[in-house]
């Protein structure tokens, strides 16, 4: 709980202090880090705390991006439409998380991949509704009692707020009963299942947590892009998302955040430059897994190992001195 | 009467098709437990040389020929820098294959653009075979030929060579057929580069069917995973089936319900793995 409480005020603060050093495109960039990073966090989740590798991810950011668009038509309230996004993103993810996780490691991936390219042929096709390959413009406008916000300040502070309030509510579910049964499932399923746990359950309830998180990180999107097309389900996207995990680190809650973070500086740099941008990608993820060993986090971790044990070895050498004056005098 | 035929046959020769693309990817799954997630972009990538070789007034079979043959270097191109380093390693095999998907796509349409382009069938094929009222293009009865060739042409590989016989122990005991003085590397690479080749293969042949766009590449692997995940992991005989009835079912679907062709075949795979989670003849997998 002590963790929760630290890396909390740390988020709290570096969200609060970055306006300092940003320009409007600076905020607009960190704007979409923050939207990106509970997308990655929500697969960070089920990748590593689940063992369940999603190649359709992207499909449940698609649904919350379009509900927001097709049905913030009729329901201009925010909160009630974010509501609404988020329990028809963790529904679908209930319903078909319930079949998917009957499956195993490679049929999942398969099953996911070709979940996340139907809906991409969905929101295509049902052109009436969506635009079709054309896409649609959003109408409704953040409001969250306080007048509409459309500064990119306040969208800063508000997607801001919301990624705290994700990361928050992931590590309450990582830290608790269920979220340790889960991560023991990931470690050795066959002996979680003989201790009596259900493990369907606590998989289906990953994968629904994770589902729903991405529905709300589509329909955050969707106000501040103000504009959808079906792309947001494609497995090019879904592709990206991944990559941010790995770049940050499979097994952390934060880690895929600064993947989020890193990816989307990186994208922006680079398209200023080259065309070439699915073709760095996908180097980039290569070199990764061939020499990654766990993305950033991990490295960070690596580096204050080396500092920490530095540390420790000139302390036990100054001791040493100590000693041997001592002896001496 | 005549359209429902000559729908079926367009369902059969689409059917065979996909079956030749899952033929590739099952036998690398099946021998190398490696999901192939570039196989799509190896499909396009075979279509669009043909393409070019095509353009410059090259023989189709000769140009189909080169296409194979290329396809195949790159599969041991690739297996001999990347795919080795990551057996095993399911995760790793994915984010690697899925980066060289992107990558290869991005090639494609730096070479040859995002204009959708069309590649001809032979002159030879380019005609139509007609039984009392019906008409069949033969280009898709070739199609449906060449299907019906590869598969017994891979039962029979598989069941009655030595390499075939290798290749089962290989998927059963690893360790042992090394131990038995076979060079299962050597084995892999060629399982790889067979598996590109018949990806280019499929490509070439799949062309003047379904024509060259950016995002085939995507939308051939989704199709083939399903074939190959409704017919059970590493079952020729389950790809076969599942394919054909995918290939009919979406073109029946495509002339019945426009818009919902892809839905019906998600329907069916769902359906499939709720009776049956391992596929309809795959085997129990832990």
């Amino acid at each position: 709980m002590k963790k929760i409480f630290l890396y909390t005020v740390l988020l709290i603060l570096l969200v609060l202090a970055m306006p300092l050093g940003l320009s409007d495109f600076g905020m607009n960039l960190a704007t979409e880090i923050y939207i990106m990073a509970i997308f990655s966090m929500s697969l960070g989740l089920i990748m590593g705390y689940a063992g369940m590798v999603s190649l359709g991810h992207a499909g449940f950011f698609g649904i919350g991006a379009y509900t927001v668009a097709i049905i913030g038509q009729y329901v201009p309230n925010t909160y009630l439409l974010l509501l609404i996004s988020v329990v028809i993103s963790g529904l679908i993810a209930l319903i078909t998380g319930a079949v998917f996780i009957r499956t195993s490691k490679f049929y999942f991936l398969m099953i996911t991949l070709a979940f996340g390219q139907l809906l991409y042929v969905l929101f295509w096709q049902l052109k009436p509704w969506t635009g079709g390959a054309d896409g649609m413009s959003v109408s409704a406008t953040l409001n969250l009692g306080f007048g509409e916000i459309v500064s990119p300040n306040g969208f800063y502070y508000v997607m801001g707020a919301a990624f705290i309030i994700s990361y928050l509510l992931l590590r309450l579910f990582v830290e608790s009963p269920a979220g340790k049964i889960t991560k023991g499932i990931m470690e050795n399923e066959a002996r979680m299942s003989a201790l009596g746990h259900n493990v369907r359950i606590y998989k289906l309830l990953a994968y629904t947590l994770s589902g729903s998180l991405a529905g709300l990180a589509g329909s955050l999107y969707s106000y501040f892009n103000v504009f959808v097309s079906p792309d947001l389900s494609g497995w090019t996207f879904s592709g990206q998302v991944m990559v941010m995990v790995i770049i940050g680190g499979v097994g952390t809650l934060l880690g895929p955040a600064v993947g989020a973070g890193v990816f989307i500086y990186l994208q922006n740099f680079m398209s200023t430059y080259t065309e070439r941008w699915p073709m760095i990608m996908g180097a980039l993820l290569i070199i990764l897994v061939l020499i990654g060993k766990g993305g950033m986090i991990h490295w960070l971790r690596y580096v204050k190992d080396i500092i920490f044990l530095r540390k420790q070895i000139d302390e036990e050498a100054t001791q040493n001195q100590v000693k041997k004056e001592e002896v001496v005098n | 009467m005549s359209i429902f035929y000559a729908q079926l046959l367009t369902g059969l020769a689409y059917g065979m098709l996909y079956f030749m693309i899952a033929a590739g990817l099952t036998i690398i799954l099946g021998v190398m437990n490696v999901v192939n997630l570039a196989h799509g972009t190896l499909f396009m990538l075979g279509a669009y040389i043909a393409f070019t070789f095509i353009s410059d007034e090259l023989n189709f079979w000769i140009a189909l020929l080169l296409s194979v043959l290329l396809t195949a270097v790159l599969g041991i191109i690739l297996e001999k820098l990347l795919i080795k380093h990551v057996y095993g390693k399911e995760l790793e095999q994915v984010l690697l294959t899925f980066g060289l998907s992107f990558i290869i796509a991005d090639v494609v349409k730096w070479i040859w653009g995002t204009e959708m382009q069309t590649l001809s069938a032979p002159a030879l094929l380019n005609a139509s075979l007609s039984i009392g009222d019906m008409v069949f293009p033969l280009y898709r009865l070739f199609v449906v030929f060449i299907g019906c060739l590869l598969a017994l042409l891979l039962w029979y590989l598989e069941s009655k060579t030595r390499i075939g016989a290798i290749i089962r122990a290989g998927v059963d005991d690893r360790a042992m057929v090394g131990a038995l003085g076979i060079n299962v590397g050597l084995v892999f690479t060629g399982v790889f580069a067979f598996g590109a080749a018949l990806a280019g293969l499929s490509g070439v042949l799949g062309g003047p069917l379904i024509g060259m766009y950016t995002g085939m590449d995507s939308e051939i692997l989704v199709t083939s995973l399903i074939v190959v995940v409704i017919g059970g992991l590493g079952s020729w005989k389950g790809s076969f089936i599942s394919a054909i009835l995918i290939g009919v079912i979406e073109t029946f679907g495509k002339v019945w319900f426009p818009s919902l062709s892809m839905l019906i075949v998600f329907l069916i795979m769902i359906v499939v793995l709720i009776i049956r989670p391992q596929g309809l003849f795959g085997r129990e997998v832990a």
